[in-house]
């Protein structure tokens, strides 16, 4: 785990808000630079703190906080802590958002980039834009990718508020008092 | 596995209870009871102890309180949770005196700009003090918490 997640991690313990844009590209060996460079370039002008999860992405954003792998259950507390999470059209990311309500913004990565060995993050990013799901959110090129972002904040109702958490955001304050009380 | 470690959840029947059990998912790992008021709309479960309601009549206060320790002689909790209402005020200071139990309470999200009188009555003892809007956050001290709301 890089500081810059240990940082996060020290600072979510202390309140429960909701201040992340968690971008994440799983686990595939290979790299979504795509994706992390247009975010790198917009997270400057976005109203919330983004955090990266890389994975094995070659390239390191400038202007963000990054890692490149942490414990699913960090990742999860970082799913769980973000407004919006913009993503690869992974299946472990889409469940997750789903389970929690949480807004999800996919841009599948392709073949034709050498993202993954097919494209079947197309297909599914492709099925999943027809549902017409008011949480989940579809682009296939990365250029409008700001534009995207705050639509989607910006958007009465989309966005998740810390109201809207307040459940899971008890549920884990209290969880965590356990543990460390009850060890 | 569930750990032995036991957990009172103690809070007066309706939406107190309707909020603990809202939060049910974080008491998983552990053994739990209920304690509440004998009333009507009292949860009919296996894992609850009742007493009568001693804001209806201040004299049963004293058989809950013998209740009370009886119940925490029998189950020992390492840990109470509650979200009110004055129920909580007697058992979590024989919790936390007799018993040194850790204590978390919950603030009613009724509460929004005012403290509730049993808010301010435990929040000295308690270890975790979480309340439910923002606004409240200045009525108690620098233990108090927020992290969201359930309604």
């Amino acid at each position: 785990m890089g500081d810059s997640a240990k940082r996060v991690r020290a600072q979510s313990k202390i309140c429960g808000r909701l201040n992340l844009i968690f971008v994440t590209v799983g686990n595939d060996f290979r790299a979504f630079d795509r994706l992390l460079k247009k975010m790198d370039e917009i997270a400057p002008s976005l109203p919330e703190k983004v955090l990266v999860q890389k994975g094995y992405s070659t390239y390191c954003p400038k202007h963000t906080e990054y890692f490149d792998f942490v414990p699913m259950n960090l990742a999860t507390e970082y799913l769980l802590k973000s407004r919006l999470v913009v993503s690869h059209a992974g299946i472990g990311t889409i469940i997750l958002c789903k389970q929690h309500g949480i807004p999800l913004l996919i841009l599948p990565r392709r073949k034709k980039h050498e993202e993954h060995m097919n494209d079947h993050q197309l297909e599914v990013a492709q099925a999943l834009e027809k549902r017409k799901d008011g949480n989940i959110h579809v682009l296939y090129e990365e250029d409008r990718l700001r534009e995207k972002v705050l639509e989607i904040l910006g958007e009465k109702g989309r966005g998740r508020t810390v109201e809207d958490m307040g459940r899971l955001n008890l549920i884990h304050a209290v969880r965590e008092f356990l543990q460390t009380t009850l060890r | 596995m569930k750990s032995h470690k036991k957990i009172g959840l103690i809070c007066s029947p309706g939406g107190h209870l309707v909020e603990v059990l809202q939060l049910e998912e974080a008491f998983k790992d552990y053994s739990f009871f209920f304690l509440t008021y004998r009333e009507k709309a009292t949860l009919n479960r296996k894992d609850t102890y009742c007493m009568s309601n001693f804001s209806k009549n201040p004299f049963s206060l004293i058989t809950g309180i013998l209740k009370i320790l009886y119940i925490f002689l029998k189950e020992r909790p390492r840990v109470l949770f509650s979200t009110g209402a004055e129920i909580a005020i007697p058992s979590f200071y024989i919790g936390k005196v007799l018993f040194r139990t850790k204590l978390i309470y919950l603030e009613c999200s009724a509460q929004v700009y005012t403290p509730s009188l049993t808010g301010r009555w435990v929040y000295p003892l308690t270890d975790l003090f979480l309340v439910q809007w923002e606004t409240l956050l200045s009525e108690y001290g620098p233990k108090a918490k927020y992290v969201g709301g359930l309604i």
